[in-house]
Parts: C-alpha cells; structure tokens; sequence
C-alpha cells in the first residue's frame, strides 16, 4: 500500500487558505462490471478500517447506485485514498463535497 | 521470516496458465509504449473526470507508482509459483498439484495482481457492463477462473 498521506499541518499565515473549510473533498467509488463484490467490500474494510456491516453497505451502494462516497476531507487526504483505491483497481475519483 | 497465513492449492497445468497470463501482464505494465494501451489507462483511472488538467497531473504523480506496484506484485506471483512467467511450456509438470503457501504481503499481492489482471482482460474483451458475457467464448472462461481465484482469495483473506 501507498503510504496514506497526512494533512500537511505546517502553520501558514494566510488567511485565504482558511475560505475552505477542510471537509470540502470526496472520494468517490465508482460501479464496474469487473470488480468481484466480495473484492471490494474487503478492501473498504482494510484500508478504511470500517466494520463488516459498513464496508458492505458501501460496496453495496456502489453496486446498486453505481457510486458512493467513501471518505470526505482535505483535498490532499481524498487524493491519497483515491491513489490508494487505484492500487487495488477500482474506479476512484476525487470531487469537491456538492454545494 | 513472515508466516504463511494462506495455503493456495493449484494444478500445474493451472499454475502454468496463470504464470503464462501474469508474465504477458507484467510485460503490459513495463511496456515503454504502455501510455497507448487502453488497458493500461484502466489501471490508472481519471481521478478527476470532469477536469482534464487536474487528472494528468493526478496522473502523472501517481501514474508511475501505480504501475511499478503492478510490475512488483506480478513478479512476486511469478515469484511463490515457482516460475518466471517467460515460456509456460518450460516450467512445472502439468500432472502435479502445486501448493503455495503465502505471507501476508505475499497474498496480498497476489490479490491486487489477480484483480488488475482481470481489469485488463475485460478490456481487451470489451467488458463494459454486467451484462457483457459470452460463456461460448474460451476468454471468458479464463477471465471467470480468475475472478474464482480472487473470491477464493479474498475468502481466506477475510477468515483470518
């Protein structure tokens, strides 16, 4: 695994980095008819570290609704988790949270 | 040492398949011209679908990682199977039963190679939604064999 990023905590005094709230950021985890159902449920579980009932309920909604949201927070967070879902293929994007 | 926490079971004339399939996927993901090869772009997916500059820079940070992981896991199949993926007919008895005994890393990689070599089999099979199935069609038995592997795979995984 790639190690998961930190958020960056260097104290910067620029108050334009504070108009965005660090929340702002997704990780969504698109359908695909490859990836076995049982495939994605283990990897929501490892790496996120969610509960059994959790994990299934995401790959669930990503079967069914063909996507869901799998992680919110800065940017640079959702990058790493999405670079991370890459290494196990499956079909991950980076979005800002819907307003 | 790390211990063995899953003991695979495989025929030599399965094992010689797989490491055929898995040697032709290493040399995919290490092929210089790789960047053309759809294939290829499905194991490095636009991480920003609606803002392109974004996605190559995603892409190009990422990119390179992502498929020397794939390189490095393909080898470490190759690796426990006992065979360098070059010619198949080289390699093993057809009539024994192998077993492989995996690490914990070791199972994983064998996971993520399972999964991605499926991803680049239903690409070149044209796989676009659940329906898209041929049971007539030989490839299609191969590509369900390994999805039976990785499920197999993942329930040991998931035992422990």
């Amino acid at each position: 695994m790639p190690a998961i990023a930190t958020p960056d905590l260097d104290t910067v005094d620029d108050t334009e980095l504070t108009a965005v709230p660090p929340s702002s950021w997704q990780t969504v985890v698109w359908n695909d008819p490859v990836n076995l159902m049982s495939y994605v449920s283990h990897v929501f579980r490892t790496y996120f570290g969610f509960d059994s009932a959790t994990a299934e309920r995401l790959m669930l909604a990503v079967h069914h609704d063909g996507h869901a949201v799998v992680a919110r927070g800065p940017r640079e967070v959702m990058e790493a988790h999405t670079h991370a879902m890459h290494d196990y293929g499956l079909w991950a994007t980076v979005r800002k949270e819907p307003a | 040492m790390t211990d063995k926490i899953v003991v695979l079971e495989i025929s030599g004339l399965e094992a010689l398949h797989l490491a055929g399939i898995v040697g032709q996927f290493r040399d995919v993901v290490t092929d210089t011209r790789r960047g053309d090869d759809p294939a290829v772009a499905r194991l490095l997916p636009d991480a920003y679908p609606d803002d392109d500059e974004a996605t190559r820079e995603f892409r190009r940070l990422t990119g390179d990682d992502l498929l020397g992981r794939r390189a490095a896991d393909a080898e470490v199949v190759l690796r426990t199977l006992g065979m360098d993926g070059g010619d198949p007919a080289s390699d093993g008895d057809p009539d024994a039963t192998l077993t492989v005994a995996l690490g914990e890393e070791e199972a994983l990689s064998w996971m993520r190679t399972l999964s991605a070599v499926r991803l680049v089999m239903a690409t070149r099979l044209g796989i676009q939604d659940d329906d898209d199935h041929q049971p007539d069609d030989p490839r299609f038995g191969i590509y369900d064999w390994i999805g039976y592997r990785l499920d197999g795979l993942v329930t040991a995984l998931d035992r422990r």
